[in-house]
């Protein structure tokens, strides 16, 4: 079978090649039929990866490990769903899911515009072609998932941090998220490459950014929570060089979704707009750089390799093509019209616009700083979490505040007088919170507690905009269902309070304890006693499981487990952490077992963390939020339509 | 040997498939792609133009009703609004009126503008909202006709 795969990639990278190669000369040269052949050919690519993909899965269900990928990524007791999930477990396997992706994407897109957007559809196909086959070069040529060896009688086993339920679903919501913002750039280049520069391509791919921004957004939160039961360290976001490689693209997909909001009201930020879409891109493509060069240190890299150097160079050549493009262009991408007032609609996306850009190049700074030492001192140094925490703070709290001013200013201008009676109840609202906070005691993080006071003046905000707009129309469903991407957007503005509201929480007004405990001792953390009754050892199915039982009373009461899994087949340990959640103060109780002695004495670690869980239920409303604004709406591809019909009359 | 056979069917498919619009059409008699004429392309810009100026009209007629403008900023910024959209709709109206030819300059300031219509749905917005009541003066300062001078008694 694994000769099946091979030739299905070789297929795979003829038909990319083909789409790339034959969708620039019929775009070219204006040939229909070539054209048409070309689209065809990103179809035919999807099936024959499709083919790959089934071959590579088929091969982890049934353990085969003559596969060296399979041998290296599974054993026999991994259950089913593990051994599945080491399809983008490693990485050859998540290029093939990559490609996959990409391919399907690709061939979906095309289709749905072929008849509307024919023209720029013509030139998409080139460069969606050009994207696959660089990925079906290296599954071809540089890491390819269908080695095949002497059969072994087990093989290696899958990471035991990865073996969680968190981890069937992140990765795959990851990659759906990377690769999404290939569409947007294809079209956007298309956009460039045709003259195209209308809003055409912006309302194709519309719902293509915002679904790859939400896979990302949903794909990052669950990381956070697989971060924060899994690897048990007592946080949920690490600053980690491939973790911000997630972060960089939402941040410029974020100031996307925001800018582009001007260019269809305004016909402003033409080129501005090229930039993010380029941006986000690029770096989803170094993202993928970062996770596999072994350039960076990591939990969440593959193993070292040349693949990376293929990577940097793909991201260096797609990046010099995006600046030729948009260069090409720049006379066309010229606005219209310009900002009428530093106080309006437009200008406040202008702000957020700087802060998110700001935000995103600071972390991406963090993230080079050491390879620049390294190539510059010949010394690794990393930036620390002091760097990130502060230009968090930096930027993060100004955008807070901008969500809350954004929804309630005019677009083109309003007075300072008319902007001060719109924003008074907001601002009564936060400075009533801060007051209850500062007389609760909740003073002594600073920055927490302007954070709690800006997002006290964000839901105020959301919630008058909701209420005049209801009064304006009539109902509140028929004012969502005027404009499902502005009100989705206000859901999620919701979901980021409540993301603010648990980071600010859990790390400002958190608390942590350590110590070493013999059976029957106590420790007391912060109004919760726990008492160590003793070590309890069980076998699972691929695992030794040792536990240790903890009592815990004062707040709560009840008891925890909480220690390491011993992995025989991987011979590897993962930390198992117990977590009580007290509904009633909104906190976790969080222990951690740190070592376990000879003796069965046991150093834990303790911490309380107050409304962490809203992390997880931001993640619920950001998909509330996201769904509202992705509703098909079939009134766009009409007035596209409309527009169109009527320019050819 | 089965998955030769596979692979084989396999790509055997794929090129039928790439191969399709040919073998459909095996002697065209326009092998052209149906693109856009550089006319079209002008009269799609002058409706791309049109509908953000009826948009824009909409949102401030909307922030206005949701008190996120106030009626003096409302009525600054009406006036221009109106004449951008009737000038939208002017060209637009003039160019399929004298033919693609014309230029936007010549176009707004063809002799008759066209009624303006019910305004065009901005681009993600379905039924309009019911006119606010507009504030007094109207219609706005910029358009409305200048105040008589007082009457200043014989001496």
């Amino acid at each position: 079978m694994a000769d099946l795969g091979r030739a299905a990639l070789v297929v795979s990278l003829g038909l990319a090649l083909y789409a790339l190669v034959a969708g620039a000369v019929a775009a070219y040269e204006n040939r229909r039929r070539l054209a048409a052949s070309a689209r065809n050919a990103l179809v035919a690519c999807f099936g024959s990866t499709l083919v790959a993909s089934i071959v590579l899965g088929a091969a982890l269900l049934r353990h085969d490990f003559s596969f060296s990928y399979v041998a290296a990524h599974t054993s026999r007791e991994l259950p089913w769903q593990y051994a599945l999930s080491a399809f983008w477990g490693g990485q050859e396997g998540s290029l093939l899911f990559w490609l996959l992706v990409l391919s399907a994407y690709g061939a979906l897109a095309v289709a749905i515009n072929r008849r509307l957007l024919r023209d720029l559809v013509a030139w998409v196909v080139p460069v969606v072609g050009g994207v696959a086959t660089f990925f079906a070069f290296m599954l071809v040529a540089v890491s390819n998932p269908f080695e095949t060896q002497p059969r072994p009688l087990d093989g290696a086993g899958l990471t035991p941090s990865l073996q969680n339920p968190y981890m069937v679903a992140h990765p795959p919501l990851l990659y759906l998220g990377y690769v999404g913002l290939t569409i947007p750039f294809a079209f956007a280049a298309g956009a460039l490459l045709s003259g195209r520069t209308d809003e055409r391509w912006i309302v194709a791919t519309r719902r293509w950014t915002l679904a790859a921004w939400a896979f990302l957004g949903i794909g990052q939160l669950l990381g956070a929570h697989w971060a924060y039961v899994e690897v048990g360290w007592g946080g949920y976001y690490a600053w980690d060089p491939v973790e911000n490689a997630a972060l960089m693209p939402w941040l410029a997909a974020t100031a996307f979704l925001h800018s582009v909001m001007i260019q269809e009201r305004k016909g402003m930020l033409k080129v501005w707009n090229m930039v993010l879409v380029a941006l986000a891109f690029e770096l989803s493509i170094f993202g993928t750089f970062l996770t596999r060069s072994g350039v960076v240190n990591s939990i969440h890299s593959f193993a070292q390799s040349s693949i990376g150097s293929w990577f940097l160079g793909f991201v260096v050549v797609s990046a010099l093509f995006s600046v030729a493009v948009i260069l090409h262009r720049l006379p066309q991408l010229k606005a219209k019209t310009t900002l009428e007032s530093p106080l309006s609609r437009e200008a406040a996306f202008l702000y957020n616009n700087l802060l998110l850009v700001a935000l995103c190049l600071t972390v991406l700074w963090g993230v080079l700083f050491p390879i620049v030492t390294e190539l510059v001192k010949g010394e690794t140094r990393t930036m620390g979490r002091p760097y990130y925490d502060f230009f968090l703070r930096s930027f993060g709290l100004p955008l807070l505040l901008l969500m809350g001013i954004g929804p309630l200013i005019a677009w083109r201008r309003t007075s300072v007088s008319s902007l001060v009676r719109t924003l008074r109840w907001p601002i009564a609202a936060a400075v009533a919170t801060g007051v209850a906070l500062v007389a609760a005691g909740a003073a002594s993080s600073r920055a927490g507690l302007v954070a709690y006071t800006f997002s006290a003046f964000v839901v105020a905000s959301i919630v008058l905009e909701l209420v005049r707009g209801t009064r304006a129309t009539g109902s509140l469903w028929t004012l969502i269902g005027r404009n499902r991407r502005r009100y989705g957007g206000y859901v999620v503005h919701a979901a980021v309070v409540l993301l603010a509201l648990g980071v600010a929480g859990s790390s400002a007004y958190g608390t942590s304890r350590e110590r070493k405990l013999s059976r029957g001792e106590s420790m007391t953390v912060a109004g919760y006693t726990l008492t160590y009754r003793g070590l309890d050892t069980t076998r699972a199915a691929n695992a030794t499981e040792v536990r240790a039982v903890v009592d815990y009373s004062g707040r709560a009461s009840g008891t925890l487990r909480s220690g390491v899994n011993r992995y025989p087949a991987e011979q590897q340990t993962s930390r198992e952490v117990g977590i009580r959640t007290n509904w009633l103060r909104a906190e976790d109780l969080y222990v951690i077992t740190d070592q376990i002695d000879r003796n069965g004495d046991v150093y834990f670690k303790v911490l309380v963390k107050p409304l962490v869980n809203l992390l997880w239920l931001a993640g619920l409303v950001f998909l509330a939020g996201s769904l509202v604004a992705l509703w098909p709406d079939a009134r766009e591809q009409r007035r596209l339509a409309a527009r169109l019909a009527l320019a050819r009359a | 040997m089965n998955a030769v056979i596979v692979g084989a069917i396999l790509a055997v498919a794929a090129v039928i498939l790439v191969a399709l619009p040919f073998l459909r059409e095996p002697a065209a008699a326009d092998d052209r792609l149906d693109i856009r004429t550089p006319d079209e392309e002008r009269r799609l810009a002058l409706i791309e133009e049109r509908d953000h100026a009826l948009a824009a009209l909409k949102e401030l007629e909307f922030d206005h009703r949701t008190g996120k403008i106030g009626d003096d900023d409302y009525r600054q910024l009406v006036g221009p609004l109106r004449r951008a959209a009737a000038d939208a709709l002017a060209s637009l109206d003039g160019n399929a009126r004298y033919g693609p030819r014309m230029t936007q300059t010549t176009m707004i300031e063809a002799p008759t503008p066209a009624p303006v219509p019910e305004p065009y749905p901005p681009p993600d917005e379905g039924t309009p909202p019911t006119p606010a009541p507009v504030p007094e003066p109207y219609p706005p300062p910029d358009e409305a006709t200048p105040p008589n001078p007082p009457q200043i008694p014989p001496p």
